[in-house]
C-alpha cells in the first residue's frame, strides 16, 4: 500500500497524463463502489488493460473507493431497489430476466444495480474534475508543496525512500 | 487513438484468463468430487465416496463415476449407490453460482449394497464423546421400547402382569400397611387389659373386703376405702377393655373395607387386561394383524426410513429459514426476482432418471426392474414454483402385470405434503410366511392400491389390497394351524385394509379384513380355548397376588374375633365383681334392716293380737253378764 502510494506519487509528479490518471480514478469508481465477484468487473478489468489507463491510479482509487463503498451502501440499495421495482421499467427488467446472460450479470440485484449506476453517474464527474485538479496540481501546487519544511521532513523518511526507490 | 490501446495489456489479460481457464479445467473435477464428499458426507451422516468426476465441454456436461452414498444406520452397507451419473449443465447459471441440471441419468443404481470398508464418519474425539454420551443416555429407553415392541408382540400371563399397573398389586400393599397399623393399635391396647390371674386376684380382693361382718367402724372405714381403690381399679380396666374394643371395630371396619375392595381387585384386574389385550370377541376382528402384521409392518418400516433420509436432502427449511434471514437483511442487498419461465434456483435438477431391481422380499426372487423418473428436485421449490414430482414404473416384470408408484413432494408453502400413490396389478405371489401357525401363502393373484400422505411429520396412509385365487399352507400339524388352513381351504379371495396414521416414527397401524368374517367360526373356538387358559392364568396369578398381601388375614380376623369375645366375656365378669360386691354390702345392710322391721312388727302384732283376744274376752265376758241379767229380769217377769 505504501509502495502503491509512492508510485502513484511519482506518477502525479512525472510527466504522465493527466487524463490516464483520471481514467484509472473513474475505471476504479466501478471496482471500488461495486460487488467486487461480478461479471461487470471482468469487462472493467479488460478495459483497464486494453485501455492505456494508469494502472497505480487506478489499484489505489479502487482500495480507497472500496473503504468509500461502505458509506455509499445505503444509497445504492436504496437507489437499486427504486430503479429494480420501478413501474415503468419493470417490462424491461422482465424482459433482461428472461436472459441468462444478463442475470450472469447480476443485474436484479439491488446492490449491484445501485452502485453501477452510481459509478456510471461518478464516471464523468470524476474523470472530469481528477484530470483537472491533477493538472492544477503540477501547475500550481507541486512545486509550493516541494518548498513546504514538511516536504522536507518527508523527504528525510522512509516513505521518501520508497518513492525514491521508484523514482530512480 | 491508437495511443490510447495497449497491445500488451490485451496479450497480459488473455494470458492470465487463459491461465485461470485451464487451472480450473484441471482442477475442477477434484473440486467438485471434493465438494460432492463433502457436503453429501454432511446431508447424510455417512460417508459419500465418489471415484471420478469428469467435464465435458460440448454441452457442457458432468460425468460422476463410482457413488457410494453409505448408510449411516449400517455402516458396511450403502444406502444408494450407482456406477455413473452423467449430468448436463446448463453454462450461465453456473456463473450465479447456480446448479441448473436439465437431465441426469444414472446408471448401475443400486439399495442396499455391502461396502468394503465401513461408512461410518471419522468423529472428533469430543464429538464421538458427547455422541457415546448421548448414546449411553438414550440406550436404556430404547432397550425398554425395544422390550415393549418385543413383548407387545405376544405377551404371556406373565408379561402381562410384570408390564400392567395391577389394582391387586396397588390395593394389596395398601391392605397391608393397614392391617400392620391396626395389629400394632390391637396389641397395644390389649397389653393394657387385665388377664385371668388379674380377675382371679380381684375376686380374691373383693371376697376378703365383702365376706364377714364389719368389726368395726373403722374396720367398716377400712373395707369402704379397698373398695373404692378396686372399684378405680375397675374403672381403668373398663376403659381398657373400651378401648381395645373401639380398636378392634376400627380396625375390623376398616379392613373389611379394604378387604371388599382387595377381593374384587383381581376380577377388576382381569377385565381391564381382557379390554386392553383384546381377548373378549372384538379381539378376533385382529386376527388379519396377527397373520399379516409382521410384513407389512416390516415393509412400512423400511420405505419410511428411506422417507426419513432422503427428506432433508429435498427440503431444507434450514436453508430455507437462513435465506429468508439474509434477503431481510438490506445492507447487503438482494435479488429482486420477476416473472419468468426460466426460474434459477441455487440447486435444479429438473429431469433425473435411473433403472434399478425391485428389493427382495424374503426369500422369493427380484420381481423385476422399476425405472424410476424425478423431476424438478430442488429445495427451493418456491423459485421454480413446483414440486417434486416421482414415477416409478415397473419393467420386465416377473410374476406381476404392471406397478406404478407416483409421487408429489410439495414444500412451496408450509407445512409442505408429500404424498405418494402405489398400484400393483396381478401379483402372483407364491410361498409368502403369514407368520402365524406356520402358514404360507402357497399363491394368489394381488392387487394393490395404496396412498400414503407425509405433512408435519405425520403420514396418513390406505391401502387395500385384494388377494384372488388364494390357496394356503401350513407345515405345522397343531390344532390351531390344521383349523386355518381348513378354513381357509374355502377362502378363494379377501381383501386387507391397511391404515396407518401418526408420527411417520411411530405411526398407529391398523389392519382390517373381511378375511377375519370368514375366519371367524374357525377363530373363535381356538381364541375361546386361548382365552380362557389366558384368563385362567391371569386370574390364578391374580389370585396369587392377592394372597400375598391378604395373607393370614381371615386367620387373624377369628383371632380379632376371638379376641373381641373374650374382651366382652372380660368385661362382663369384671361387670358381675363389681356388681356383685355392691349387691352383697347392700343386701347386708338391708337384710338387718328387715330383719329388724320384721321383728318389730312381729312384736306389735303379737301385742296387738294380745289386746285383742283380751278385748274379747272382755266383751264376751259383758256380753255373758248382759245375758245373765236379761234372763233374770224375764224370770222376774214371768
Amino acid at each position: 500500500m505504501l509502495g502503491m502510494l509512492a508510485k502513484f506519487l511519482k506518477v502525479l509528479n512525472s510527466d504522465a497524463a493527466p487524463g490516464q490518471i483520471a481514467l484509472g480514478f473513474a475505471f476504479a469508481l466501478f471496482v471500488g463502489l461495486t460487488p467486487f465477484f461480478s461479471l461487470h468487473n471482468l469487462i472493467v478489468l479488460l478495459l483497464i488493460c486494453i485501455v492505456r489507463v494508469n494502472l497505480s491510479a487506478f489499484f489505489l482509487a479502487s482500495a480507497l473507493l472500496t473503504l468509500v463503498s461502505y458509506l455509499t451502501d445505503p444509497l445504492s440499495i436504496m437507489l437499486g431497489e427504486y430503479v429494480l421495482n420501478h413501474p415503468d421499467l419493470l417490462a424491461t427488467w422482465t424482459q433482461f430476466y428472461q436472459s441468462d446472460v444478463w442475470r450472469a450479470f447480476k443485474f436484479n440485484h439491488t446492490l449491484l444495480l445501485g452502485s453501477l449506476i452510481l459509478a456510471t453517474l461518478l464516471f464523468i464527474p470524476m474523470l472530469v474534475i481528477s484530470r483537472f485538479v491533477i493538472i492544477m496540481y503540477r501547475e500550481r501546487l507541486m512545486k509550493w508543496f516541494e518548498t513546504l519544511k514538511i516536504s522536507k521532513l518527508v523527504k528525510a523518511s522512509k516513505f521518501y525512500k520508497i518513492y525514491e526507490k521508484f523514482g530512480a | 487513438m491508437l495511443k490510447w490501446i495497449r497491445w500488451s495489456g490485451l496479450i497480459g489479460f488473455s494470458v492470465i484468463s487463459a491461465l485461470i481457464v485451464c487451472f480450473w479445467l484441471f482442477s475442477a473435477g477434484p473440486l467438485i468430487k471434493m465438494a460432492i464428499e463433502k457436503f453429501g458426507s454432511d446431508a447424510v451422516g455417512a460417508q459419500v465416496n465418489v471415484a471420478d468426476v469428469s467435464l465435458g465441454f460440448n454441452p457442457l456436461s458432468l460425468t460422476i463415476t463410482g457413488v457410494q452414498v453409505a448408510d449411516k444406520d449400517a455402516p458396511m452397507e450403502n444406502m444408494v449407490s450407482f456406477d455413473k451419473a452423467v449430468a448436463n449443465l446448463e453454462p450461465f447459471p453456473l456463473l450465479l453460482g447456480k446448479a441448473i441440471i436439465p437431465d441426469v441419468t444414472l446408471q448401475g443404481v443400486a439399495l442396499g449394497s455391502a461396502r468394503s470398508v465401513s461408512g461410518a464418519l471419522q468423529k472428533a474425539p469430543e464429538q464421538a464423546k458427547e455422541t457415546q454420551s448421548k448414546e449411553n443416555e438414550t440406550t436404556p429407553t430404547a432397550k425398554a421400547a425395544e422390550t415393549e415392541t418385543a413383548a407387545s408382540s405376544l405377551p404371556s400371563a406373565e408379561d402381562i402382569l410384570a408390564r400392567e399397573t395391577l389394582l391387586t398389586e396397588q390395593r394389596g400393599k395398601a391392605f397391608e400397611t393397614s392391617l400392620k397399623q391396626h395389629q400394632t393399635k390391637i396389641d397395644d391396647a390389649i397389653a393394657n387389659l387385665p388377664n385371668e390371674k388379674a380377675l382371679k386376684e380381684y375376686e380374691t380382693r373383693l371376697n376378703a373386703i365383702i365376706k364377714g361382718k364389719f368389726k368395726s367402724v373403722d374396720d367398716f372405714k377400712q373395707r369402704k376405702q379397698a373398695l373404692d381403690d378396686l372399684r378405680g381399679q375397675f374403672k381403668q380396666d373398663k376403659q381398657a377393655i373400651a378401648n381395645a374394643k373401639l380398636a378392634i371395630k376400627e380396625g375390623k371396619s376398616d379392613l373389611s373395607k379394604q378387604w371388599i375392595g382387595l377381593k374384587s381387585a383381581p376380577k377388576e384386574d382381569l377385565a381391564n387386561l381382557k379390554g386392553k389385550y383384546t381377548l373378549d370377541g372384538a379381539g378376533a376382528s385382529n386376527m388379519a394383524a396377527l397373520l399379516f402384521g409382521d410384513d407389512a409392518g416390516g415393509y412400512a418400516q423400511t420405505t419410511l426410513e428411506y422417507y426419513e433420509k432422503i427428506r432433508p436432502l429435498i427440503v431444507d427449511d434450514e436453508a430455507k429459514a437462513e435465506k429468508q434471514a439474509l434477503k431481510d437483511k438490506r445492507l447487503e442487498g438482494r435479488f429482486i426476482h420477476y416473472a419468468t419461465d426460466r426460474p434459477l434456483p441455487d440447486f435444479w435438477i429438473k429431469q433425473l432418471s435411473f433403472t434399478m431391481s425391485l428389493p427382495k422380499i424374503a426369500d422369493q426372487p427380484s420381481l423385476g426392474e422399476v425405472a424410476v423418473k424425478v423431476v424438478d428436485i430442488t429445495h427451493q421449490q418456491v423459485v421454480i414454483n413446483k414440486p417434486t414430482r416421482l414415477w416409478a414404473t415397473g419393467q420386465n416384470l416377473k410374476n406381476m402385470q404392471s406397478l406404478q408408484i407416483t409421487g408429489e413432494l410439495d414444500h412451496r408453502t408450509t407445512p409442505g405434503k408429500d404424498v405418494f400413490d402405489l398400484q400393483i396389478e396381478d401379483w402372483q405371489l407364491s410361498k409368502v410366511k403369514l407368520g402365524l401357525a406356520g402358514l404360507n401363502l402357497m399363491s394368489s393373484r394381488t392387487y394393490v392400491q395404496a396412498g400414503v400422505q407425509f405433512s408435519e411429520g405425520k403420514l396418513d396412509m390406505t391401502s387395500t389390497t385384494l388377494f384372488k385365487q388364494t390357496q394356503f399352507d401350513s407345515k405345522e400339524r397343531t390344532t390351531l394351524a390344521r383349523e386355518m388352513v381348513l378354513a381357509l381351504a374355502n377362502v378363494e379371495r379377501f381383501t386387507i385394509e391397511a391404515n396407518a396414521k401418526g408420527k411417520v416414527t411411530d405411526p398407529k397401524v391398523s389392519l382390517k379384513t373381511d378375511l377375519d368374517n370368514q375366519l371367524k367360526s374357525a377363530f373363535n373356538d381356538r381364541i375361546d380355548q386361548k382365552q380362557k387358559e389366558l384368563e385362567a392364568k391371569l386370574a390364578k396369578k391374580l389370585n396369587d397376588k392377592l394372597l400375598s398381601y391378604a395373607g393370614g388375614y381371615e386367620d387373624q380376623l377369628k383371632q380379632l374375633n376371638l379376641t373381641e369375645g373374650s374382651l366382652g366375656d372380660k368385661g362382663k365378669a369384671l361387670e358381675k365383681l363389681a356388681k356383685s360386691e355392691i349387691g352383697n354390702y347392700q343386701d347386708q345392710l338391708k337384710a338387718e334392716a328387715k330383719a329388724k322391721a320384721d321383728k318389730e312388727k312381729a312384736q306389735a302384732k303379737a301385742e296387738q293380737e294380745k289386746a285383742k283376744a283380751k278385748a274379747k274376752a272382755e266383751a264376751d265376758k259383758k256380753q255373758k253378764e248382759l245375758e245373765e241379767k236379761a234372763k233374770e229380769k224375764l224370770k222376774k217377769l214371768f
